[in-house]
């Protein structure tokens, strides 16, 4: 159902100068594809803040050391930039992996971080990248590391009216691997998806992020895997194993999506896909 | 060979434009003056007590109008339906989450929600039972009569156990089916006007204008002459519009009659989803024998419909269910015996295949099962056994020579180069990813059968105006399967008319008589032939005055007159249909008829399940490629043949799309759809949690019709609809086998189930 008010900030001092006058059961509007479905439920709030104007966030910086993604880009937006590719490539690979055209035309990346889902691709992609988050609540800025973003399903760290900035993502030399495991071919939740993100450098893994969707509470850093691959040289021998303690870094629960036992156990053959990928590259 | 104008032509769809432009009007988009909107409260649990409902709270909602109960009822309590168990609006007790226990009324459709939300249902819980297994036991939870069974069919022929006892060969297996959700576009919704006369007008989207007629007519104490049902142009019904709307319209209705006010009742997407009638889920045990030739001497099976909370149309699927059990096989030992047992879940109901997709999917898996225990092809096992002209069915019924399904079983051998795949196992094998081949047959009694036999019949309107254009009135409806087209070029045809002259309406339940539901493929057949004996009075006067005309012309009326393309020749001499048309209105002659086709006698005998149980049968056979991922279970339908014996074929891109589409449907069903109840409640019912195919996912497709003429079909046709679903997921089952060795009992075909599969072959060393 529709809410009983929408407001539509011309920009950001506008909104929080308009926010003290608000209905207390509010929700900010960005691209509107996980709101909308939990307005069909009836838990959207009865008045929305419509953000998707402010130009404010979408903005897109690069700098020598680090990119800034504005939270209201959209994806489909981010998946065609040459930064994107370049710098981002965790993010490139799980675009096509994110819901259907049309939504990625409407969702935006703030959004994906905001709706708390332990199975968001572009979240995991990011986490995999480095990314850190930039929160704003009138005019005061905060960051955190992207994991720690997360509390648990559908909890996130945001405070009261606090909107997602954008996201703050270093510049490192690296090749990315993104396995997803939906329900169908395309447009689908992810039952299990593995990003890993690695720096190899002679011949050995350099640094090495692993990131998980849907096997979690939160999305799930393999940290042990990572930690595990380096130094290493990305063997057979060598994947198998650190796709093994992924494995065992993994919590998933038994829900209408899938089943515990066979989350787990993908996690492994997924992270043993993407490690595959990244040696060949 | 009749040469024909209009029959057998690809000619386009009557509904293209309005549909692709939409323009149509569906059920939501009604508007009437002074309207008024209605939202159900629903039960939110398994099964209650109800002590009484409250609207304390509701009206201080803005716009707010009215609380209807069971109370404002002007009938009996009992929906008129197969039985009379499903009350209009429960009074004691609701039996399943999401069951309509009272509608509000308010100004807005906002209002209305916001009503229903704050309604108050004051309850007690009771014990319920969601296992149709654990249903059937003895001490279970009483739902329904003595022993929760809405149902029960046999059919006995021969004697089955002595027969498996002496066979050399035998298999038995135990299968599970999941629900299926028809997933229609437009969600069921309906719109009731109050007449001045006291009656109603009520305009609904649904399958079965005259199931609604009964329902409006009963809740409201109205005579069947002071209410009209108009369908609306309906956005798809796949069986889910068969017995439901009813349902929603007598809602409608009585709320209306409360207020005074018209009022429109629309459901959104969940609530669709947690009350509406779905693809009954299936438990069954199929045992088969086979003698050292290879050839089929026994089948006993026990099938068990997981129906509900109320029996809706539970018995009549089951009897369709139990008629196909043993499949498309020469069997002269059969054993079957069925049941629809009670749950608190939501009723199940009619859905494309009836009760036969489940029971196919059981009975050709253990066939391959069975072939390979004969050490025999599948595909060679089939044919040995296959039913053809003459051939006597498990009910003993012999059948015409429109069967041709030893021809479509060879049509999908040699399309799909089975016999090249023979020399691998059916299997190959790159990487981590294996394909493999699987192949059912099947097939599908057309009409409703002797256990409907009281509704096979359909009724008529034909109308030719002065100007040559053309009305054709049924009683069957268009939901999408391309009705208004087919019956189109039918009336043409019969008539000699220019297609584009005829135009078929959407059914008004006052223009012609009960023509019973439009289902069981049936609706080509039956309001077809309707159509033809309507038309035949009508076409005499045109023939006969069209010769006249060309007499007048000069005609050698020696000659043989020509009638095709909406002309009328002998030689060089030509009149139109037009011409004709304004001369017979100038004779004063006839121009509107009615027609009525009533389906012919079935000998069919419940107590033994033997005789003839349906008119004639439709035919299909089935081949699926598909790829299984070695590593994650992951399964994707590559390519699937089918070929369908459906009679004569009236529009052949038409029939090409119902194959696609009954392929695809049976695709989704087989490989993704997976409705989840926990613990008595829905828990994904809406289109996020609830997956299906996509166009990503659709198949290849390679269709052949082979058309075994029946000779009451109009121009020969038999029945279209649902055949190719019916043994889809057969046939994928049976290539997953190939694929991956796992043989999966249960659909859906998830990943999961494969994976564990193939982790238990692991262990196993192969042997499982």
């Amino acid at each position: 159902m529709r809410p009983e008010l929408l407001v539509r900030p011309s920009s950001l001092a506008h909104l929080w100068k308009t926010l003290p006058s608000l209905p207390r059961d509010r929700r900010y509007l960005a691209g509107g594809t996980d709101l909308m479905i939990a307005a069909s439920h009836g838990h959207a709030g009865d008045c929305w803040v419509d953000i998707s104007g402010l130009k404010e966030l979408r903005s897109f910086r690069e700098t020598p050391s680090s990119l800034f993604i504005g939270s209201g880009l959209t994806i489909s937006a981010l998946a065609e930039m040459p930064a994107v590719k370049k710098w981002l490539p965790a993010l490139a690979l799980a675009a096509p992996h994110y819901a259907s055209p049309s939504l990625r035309n409407m969702a935006t990346i703030g959004g994906n971080a905001a709706n708390g889902s332990p199975c968001a691709d572009g979240v995991c992609a990011l986490c995999s990248e480095k990314a850190s988050i930039v929160l704003l609540l009138k005019g005061v800025k905060r960051k955190l590391p992207l994991p720690a973003f997360f509390l648990g399903p559908k909890r996130t760290a945001l405070r009261k009216d606090e909107l997602i900035l954008g996201f703050e993502v270093p510049k490192w030399r690296h090749v990315s691997a993104y396995e997803k495991l939906g329900p169908r071919s395309y447009f689908g939740i992810s039952k299990v998806s593995v990003c890993v993100s690695a720096e190899i450098s002679g011949g050995v893994v350099k640094e090495t992020v692993i990131s998980c969707a849907s096997v979690a509470p939160v999305p799930l850093m393999a940290r042990k895997a990572a930690e595990f691959l380096y130094g290493r040289r990305l063997d057979e021998g060598t994947i198998s194993e650190a796709a093994a303690l992924a494995e065992s870094e993994a919590s998933p629960i038994t829900d209408t999506r899938s089943e515990a036992g066979y989350r787990k156990a993908m996690v492994r053959v997924l992270a043993a896909r993407a490690l595959a990928k990244i040696a060949a590259a | 060979m009749e040469k024909l104008s209009f029959v057998g032509k690809s000619l386009p769809r009557k509904d293209a434009e309005i549909k692709a432009t939409g323009k149509a009007l569906y059920s939501a988009d009604l508007d009437f003056p002074g309207m008024l909107h209605a939202a159900a409260v629903r039960n939110p649990r398994p099964r209650i007590k109800i002590s009484g409902i409250s609207d304390a709270a509701a009206k201080k909602i803005s716009g707010y109008r009215a609380l209807v109960t069971y109370k404002d009822l002007r009938g009996p309590n009992k929906w008129p339906l197969v039985d009379t168990d499903y009350p209009f609006l429960p009074e004691g007790e609701a039996r399943f989450e999401g069951e309509t226990v009272a509608l509000v009324v308010a100004d807005s459709h906002r209002a209305a929600r916001a009503a229903a939300q704050a309604a108050a249902i004051k309850y007690k819980e009771l014990p319920f039972e969601t296992d149709p297994l654990k249903s059937l036991e003895k001490g279970a939870v009483k739902l329904y009569g003595q022993d929760n069974v809405f149902a029960k069919f046999f059919i006995r022929k021969g004697d089955a156990k002595k027969a498996l006892a002496g066979a050399a060969y035998t298999v038995e297996g135990e299968f599970t089916t999941n629900y299926q959700v028809h997933a229609y576009l437009e969600t069921q919704g309906a719109i009731a006007v109050p007449q001045p006369d006291g009656g109603l007008v009520v305009y609904t989207t649904t399958q079965c204008p005259f199931y609604v007629l009964d329902a409006v007519a009963a809740a409201c104490g109205l005579p069947y002459n002071k209410v009209k049902i108009i369908q609306t142009v309906t956005g798809g019904g796949f069986g889910g519009k068969e017995d439901v709307p009813a349902l929603v319209a007598s809602h409608a209705a009585l709320c209306a009659l409360k207020t005074g006010r018209p009022v429109r009742l629309i459901y959104d997407r969940t609530e669709d989803f947690r009350s509406m009638s779905k693809r009954h889920p299936s438990w069954s045990r199929v045992t088969y024998g086979a003698d050292k030739n290879g050839r089929i001497t026994s089948c006993v099976v026990k099938y068990v419909l997981d129906a509900g909370a109320y029996s809706t149309l539970s018995p009549i699927v089951l009897w369709r269910g139990t008629v196909h059990a043993a499949g498309p096989y020469r069997i002269e030992n059969v054993l079957i015996e069925t049941y629809a047992a009670a749950t608190n879940k939501v009723p199940a109901g009619a859905f494309r295949g009836f009760g036969q997709p489940q029971i196919s999917f059981a009975q050709e898996s253990l066939i391959d099962e069975l072939a390979a225990k004969a050490g025999k092809d599948p595909v060679d096992f089939r044919l040995h056994n296959l039913l053809g002209p003459g051939d006597a069915t498990a009910t003993g019924q012999v059948l015409t020579s429109s069967c041709g399904l030893r021809e479509l079983v060879e049509a999908v051998r040699g399309k799909s180069g089975w016999d090249k795949w023979a020399e691998t196992g059916f299997r190959r094998v790159e990487g981590n990813k294996a394909r493999g081949l699987g192949v059912s047959a099947a097939y599908y009694g057309v009409g409703l059968g002797a256990r409907g036999r009281c509704l096979d019949r359909a009724g008529a309107l034909v109308n030719i105006y002065k100007d040559a254009s053309v009305t054709v009135n049924v009683g069957n409806t268009e939901m999408g399967q391309g009705a208004l087209t087919v019956l189109a070029q039918i009336a043409a045809e019969t008539l000699n008319a220019p297609y584009e002259s005829v135009r078929v309406e959407e059914v008004d339940s006052t223009k012609v008589p009960d023509s019973g539901p439009t289902v069981a493929s049936r609706t080509t057949l039956m309001s077809g032939n309707a159509i033809i004996e309507a038309a035949k009075p009508i076409r005499d006067n045109l023939f006969r005055t069209a010769l006249d005309l060309l007499k007048e012309k000069g005609a050698d009326i020696a000659g043989m007159m020509q009638a095709a393309d909406g002309v009328f020749s002998i030689a060089d001499h030509r009149v139109t249909f037009g011409e004709v048309v304004k001369e017979c209105w100038s004779r004063r002659l006839k121009m509107c008829e009615e027609g009525w086709y009533a389906a012919p006698r079935t000998t069919y005998d419940m107590k033994d399940g033997q005789g003839d149980a349906y008119v004639t049968y439709s035919w299909s056979a089935d081949v699926a490629e598909v790829e299984v991922d070695l590593e994650t279970g992951v399964l994707k339908v590559m390519k699937l043949w089918g070929a369908f014996d459906v009679g004569k074929i009236i529009n052949p891109r038409l029939a090409d799309g119902q194959a696609q589409g009954g392929m695809l449907q049976g695709m989704s069903w087989a490989v993704y759809e997976n409705l989840v109840y926990k613990n008595g409640i829905m828990a994904n019912p809406n289109f996020t949690g609830y997956v299906i195919a996509t166009t990503a996912d659709k198949p290849e497709y390679d269709i052949t019709f082979i058309e075994k003429d029946y000779e009451d079909g109009p121009y020969k046709a038999k029945g279209m609809g649902e055949v190719p679903l019916i043994g889809v997921a057969a046939a994928v089952a049976n290539a997953v086998k190939a694929a991956s060795g796992v043989r999966v009992n249960s659909v859906p075909l998830l990943p999961e189930k494969i994976w564990q599969g193939m982790e238990e072959r692991k262990i196993s060393g192969g042997k499982k």
